[in-house]
Order: C-alpha cells, then sequence, then structure tokens
C-alpha cells in the first residue's frame, strides 16, 4: 500500500479523464427531488458531486444489485419458449467518494454471493468497479461502524481511501486496481500531509466510538441460544413490517424471483428486493407461515445479522451506517437495541432452546 | 449462463393423480443436458412456467430411471395452477438438482420403512423407486402411507404395483370416515398404521414424508419402536426461491434448508430452532 497526495485539481482532472474515456464514474450528489438528500449517480465532472456533505440516504447495494434486475428474457414461440440470456459481464465503472461503511457492505454481501453457487450478475459488475471510498465525516448518532469492526477510515473493499488534508486529498492506495486507477495522478505525500491525514482519521474514529461499544464476538452464540428467550416477543413492538430498513441496508440481499409479462408473448423473469420483515416472505401455499408474527420476522432480522451470517460467513451483517434507524417509521433504533441484547448477554444466564 | 436460467424441458405425458395433484413426465429438450444431468434421490428443483413465476418441488422419480424426471404439484398458488394448464408437448423451465439428498449408500445392506401422508409420497417415492430398482441390496422394505380419503391417495397404479409384489410390505390407510365401501386397507391415521405394520427397528432406517401435523405424531411411535433420530430421515419443505442459497428465505436459524437440506434427520430436526 502507498501513499499519495491529489490536489483538487488532479481529482477533478482524474474525473474528467475517465468521463472522457467513457467510463461510468458514480459518486454521492445532491438529489435531483431533494437538495437536501445525497444519492450515488452518475457524474460527469468533479463539481457535480457531492462528497462529504452528508450519508447518501441509499447505500451501493443497488448498483450491484438492483432493486428489480432482469434474471432472463424470454419469448413464446411456436415450437415452445426462447430465451434470451443477460450479460454478465458489466461495462467498466469507477465510485468516487463513497462512505466507507457502503464499501465494506459489499465485501460482506460477496460471501453469501460467492459461496458453492456464484452469483455473476453480482460479481460481474463487483469486478468491473474500482472504488475510491472518502474519509467519513459526516457521521451522527445512529452511525456506529467502529462496533462492527469497521471505521470512518476503514479501507474494507475500496481501492483507494481519500482522506481530505489541506489542497487535496491524500489518498491511501491499496490494491493493484487503485493503483492502476491513480497511476499518472498526484504527488508524493509529504509527512506534514500524512500526519494531518491521521490526525482526521483519529479525529473521525472518535466521534463515532461513543454511540456503540464494539460487539462482542460472544454476541453471535448467545443470540444463536437464545431463540426463544422472551425479549424477541417485546423488542419489536414498534415494527411496522414495512421493509424499509432492509431497502435502505448496504447488506440486506434477500430476494424475490418474478415474472413479468410484457406483451402478448414475451417477458423477463426477475429479481427483486424482498424484506423478511413481510408476512409473505415466507408463506407457505398451503398457508402455513413459519413466521407468523412480527416479533418471530424482527428476530430473524437480528438473528440473520448477528448470529446466523457470522456463523456461516465469519462476517456480521451490518456496516453500522445507521441508515435502518434513520428510516423506521416506528423509531426501531438498531444500536440501541443490539446494545441492550449485547448487556443481556453479559448479565443474564443463557435461556436454553425449548 | 447465469445461476438462474433454467433448463427447458418439454411435457412428455400428464397423469392426474387426485382432482387437484397432477404429475408430469419431462425431458431436456437440449439432449447435451439431459445426458449430463445427474440426481440423488431427495434433491429438488425450480419448476417454471413462463410468464407466471418458478415454483420448488422435489424431484418425485428416481435417479435409477434416467432420460426423464417427473414431479408433482398441486394446484394451490399462481405457478401451479399454470403448470396445470400446460399440456403434452409445452415447455417449462427447470433448475437444479439443489440441495442434499437421502443416504442410499448408508442405507444399503439394510431394512427400509417408508411412511407418507398425501402428497408427501411424492419425496418419499423417489426414494422407493431407487430402493426397488436395486431391490437385492436392501433387506425389507415396508411402505406406509395413508391420505385422508381413498380419493386423495396419489400414484394409485404404483400402489397396486407394490401391492403385487413379494418382496414389498405396504400399509394402505385412510382416515376414519376417508373409506369407501370396497375399501381393503387400514382405517386409520398414520401413527396408528406404523404401529399396525412395524413391529422392529432393529437393521431399519425410517423415510417419513408429510404434514407437519403426521410427523409430529408419528415420530413419538418411531421412538419406541426403537428408531435413534439418526435413522429416520425427513425433508422439511420452506417457501424458497433461488434454491441457491443466496435469496434469504429458507432458514432455519443458522440451518439453510435449500443447502443443507431438504432432507434431515429427526435427530438434526430437534435441534433446530422451532420455526418451520
Amino acid at each position: 500500500m502507498t501513499q499519495r497526495f491529489l490536489s483538487n485539481a488532479g481529482l477533478a482532472a482524474l474525473v474528467t479523464e475517465l468521463v472522457a474515456a467513457h467510463t461510468r464514474v458514480i459518486a454521492p450528489a445532491r438529489a435531483s427531488d431533494d437538495p437536501e438528500q445525497i444519492d450515488y449517480v452518475s457524474i460527469h465532472k468533479l463539481e457535480d458531486a457531492a462528497i462529504g456533505v452528508r450519508l447518501p440516504r441509499r447505500s451501493l447495494k443497488e448498483l450491484f444489485l438492483p432493486p428489480s434486475e432482469v434474471l432472463l428474457y424470454y419469448r413464446q414461440t411456436k415450437d415452445g419458449v426462447e430465451i434470451r440470456e443477460v450479460p454478465t459481464k458489466a461495462p467498466p465503472q469507477v465510485i468516487l467518494g463513497a462512505t466507507p461503511c457502503d464499501v465494506a457492505g459489499l465485501e460482506v454481501v460477496d460471501k453469501v454471493m460467492g459461496w458453492d453457487y456464484r452469483d455473476e450478475l453480482w460479481f460481474g459488475r463487483r469486478e468491473a468497479t474500482t472504488i475510491v471510498s472518502v474519509l467519513c465525516t459526516v457521521m451522527d448518532s445512529t452511525c456506529f461502524c467502529t462496533a462492527v469492526g469497521l471505521g470512518p477510515d476503514s479501507f474494507r473493499g475500496s481501492d483507494v481511501l481519500l482522506v481530505p488534508v489541506t489542497g487535496g486529498y491524500l489518498a491511501h492506495v491499496i490494491t493493484p486496481k487503485g493503483e492502476a486507477l491513480l497511476q499518472g495522478h498526484g504527488a508524493d505525500a509529504s509527512e506534514a500531509m500524512q500526519a494531518e491525514a491521521t490526525a482526521a482519521q483519529d479525529e473521525a474514529r472518535k466521534k463515532v466510538e461513543p454511540n456503540l461499544a464494539t460487539i462482542p464476538a460472544e454476541l453471535s452464540g448467545w443470540l444463536a441460544k437464545n431463540f426463544d428467550n422472551p425479549v424477541w416477543k417485546t423488542i419489536a413492538l414498534r415494527c411496522h413490517g414495512c421493509g424499509a430498513c432492509a431497502a435502505v441496508c448496504p447488506t440486506c440481499h434477500c430476494f424475490d424471483i418474478v415474472d413479468e409479462h410484457e406483451g402478448a408473448d414475451e417477458g423477463t423473469r426477475r429479481r427483486n428486493w424482498d424484506s423478511c420483515q413481510t408476512e409473505k416472505f415466507t408463506l407457505h401455499a398451503s398457508g402455513h407461515n413459519p413466521r407468523q408474527t412480527q416479533s418471530e420476522r424482527f428476530r430473524q432480522r437480528i438473528q440473520h445479522k448477528f448470529s446466523i451470517y457470522p456463523s456461516r460467513f465469519g462476517e456480521i451483517l451490518c456496516t453500522g451506517c445507521g441508515r435502518c434507524s434513520r428510516s423506521c417509521p416506528g423509531g426501531m433504533d438498531l444500536p440501541k437495541i443490539v446494545g441492550e441484547l449485547i448487556a443481556m448477554s453479559q448479565a443474564e444466564p443463557e435461556v436454553k432452546n425449548q | 449462463m447465469n445461476i438462474y436460467q433454467p433448463h427447458l424441458m418439454r411435457i412428455q405425458e400428464i397423469t392426474d393423480e387426485t382432482a387437484d395433484t397432477r404429475t408430469l413426465k419431462l425431458e431436456f429438450k437440449d439432449p447435451s443436458v439431459a445426458e449430463k444431468f445427474q440426481f440423488s434421490a431427495g434433491q429438488f428443483g425450480e419448476y417454471s412456467v413462463f410468464g407466471e413465476g418458478e415454483s420448488t418441488f422435489c424431484i418425485a422419480s428416481p435417479p435409477t430411471r434416467t432420460g426423464y424426471i417427473e414431479c408433482s404439484f398441486k394446484a394451490t398458488g399462481k405457478v401451479t395452477q399454470a403448470l396445470r394448464r400446460l399440456s403434452v408437448g409445452d415447455t417449462l423451465g427447470f433448475r437444479g438438482p439443489y440441495g442434499n439428498h437421502f443416504p442410499l449408500e448408508e442405507m444399503k445392506g439394510h431394512s427400509v420403512v417408508f411412511i407418507a401422508g398425501g402428497i408427501g409420497l411424492a419425496p418419499v417415492r423417489c426414494v422407493i423407486w431407487n430402493v426397488l430398482d436395486l431391490r437385492d441390496q436392501f433387506k425389507d422394505v415396508t411402505i406406509i402411507y395413508g391420505a385422508r380419503t381413498v380419493d386423495d391417495l396419489v400414484y394409485k397404479r404404483e400402489l397396486e404395483e407394490w401391492a403385487q409384489r413379494s418382496d414389498v410390505k405396504l400399509c394402505l390407510a385412510v382416515d376414519p370416515g376417508g373409506e369407501t365401501p370396497d375399501w381393503k386397507g387400514l382405517v386409520a391415521r398414520i401413527p396408528t398404521a406404523v404401529e399396525t405394520a412395524v413391529t422392529t427397528a432393529e437393521d431399519s432406517f425410517a423415510v417419513i414424508c408429510g404434514p407437519p401435523i403426521m410427523i409430529k405424531f408419528t415420530l413419538p411411535v418411531l421412538a419406541k419402536l426403537g428408531f435413534p433420530g439418526e435413522r429416520i430421515y425427513t425433508t422439511l419443505e420452506n417457501r424458497m426461491k433461488c434454491g441457491l442459497g443466496k435469496c434469504g428465505r429458507c432458514n432455519i436459524g443458522p440451518t439453510y434448508v435449500c443447502k443443507d437440506g431438504p432432507v434431515f434427520t429427526a435427530a438434526q430436526i430437534q435441534e433446530l430452532p422451532q420455526e418451520f
């Protein structure tokens, strides 16, 4: 890994060069429907971007797992059905100025997309993408990235991490992809710049750390043993089951597969985002539903993120971005809930499964 | 070809099992796919009607019979009703085989007791024929099958065939009130039928599929007969979309039914969180 200085003008030149070479550049920018909000969108020049203003309202997930994605095209013919495949190779793109929590989320989801059966639609986009993240300075009281082992300056999943310094950015060049992107750009970073960056990184971490202490590794096992703990009956009383938390989550990846007839004899098979918080998610054809109540569905959400995924993939399925808390109409506050569960796990003797 | 893209299959034959349950015999349209296709008893697939969607069923035919697969389904939802509208020669989609399978190798040299209720005979039938096609490699074969009424019994032609065989002990049962005047089988629920037909668990495996309530009340009977939980095999039938361990809906605690199942032992199921 190397460090380099990239001036503001230098970064602008890089964007212009990429766009001229027909590489799609995606960056946080003011939302077209609400200038208070930030979305990840395609930009044509650096001035279009709004980097380090506030956390984008949606994560990077939709760029790799679109809310509705075509899996195949079908056409009914005289002799049966014809299938047209969708390409799994994606055009090159660069993401610039993403927050480290969103970038880390992609690497967390890589695990489920890659085990045994490889999801080429996901990995096609992952491989075609170079990611330049930026030190997060826009955290608020619902952020808890440091509690899940990340942080506002986490390198996880990034090819380059930019840290704002006087006159531009100190670029931590993390991967060969990052090296390739910055080839011919930037200058040597002075010791003073490096010290300035380190101070900024330390300061950013200190702003998040008090929100939630590090989630202990033991929480996963405690949750597994406490499937029938009475806490689940009351913990989700404020949950409406709307699924907004899953939509904004950088790591929620559950999907539905449906066919859409489009015209007399043709259509698409699609995968659409889905959420374990809805009743239909697990409903059997017979009418039987293994998760009948909202408390059972919310238990699944917590268990999946903090016990099931860690036990299967060695990762917490959460990056601490806080979006679920911010978007919840019922005021469900994930860091608070997780904090309570941690306290219970450390205070109470375990409740055995029935 | 991405992992969600199905193979195309052609319907060779349609058999109506009951008023609402149908069996489709399917062949791959692409001969090179047909040639390479292999599966084991207990595995499942995603069957699709284009424009309607996908549904999850086991492969109901045995791997010992090649060149085709069969699925049996009850017309219940959007896809199964659409499947029912298809005719011989029509095309449908198939992805699979997915999931684990029954331990045929382990069962060889032993007796097998098959217990099924209603359409639960479909996954069991796959193993039954697998065993019967290799009959000399197994000891006693007992089949206990029941349904609510005589009309609800599926694979009737095969029930007759099994009844004729001297190397199969077949016990059929219908629920009280479901019998017809000429019914020769038992009028009893499955747990009672098992008590009547099975006398020993010695050197035996049990394979059981059916409604959850039937399984719940039959497991204690098997335990009383002396079947250890590790020798009782069943399948779990959770709602699925991908079948590949990605879409996140079939899990029971940390267990993914699509990847770790659908075949489980009674001992494994006892260890799961009770959410299925």
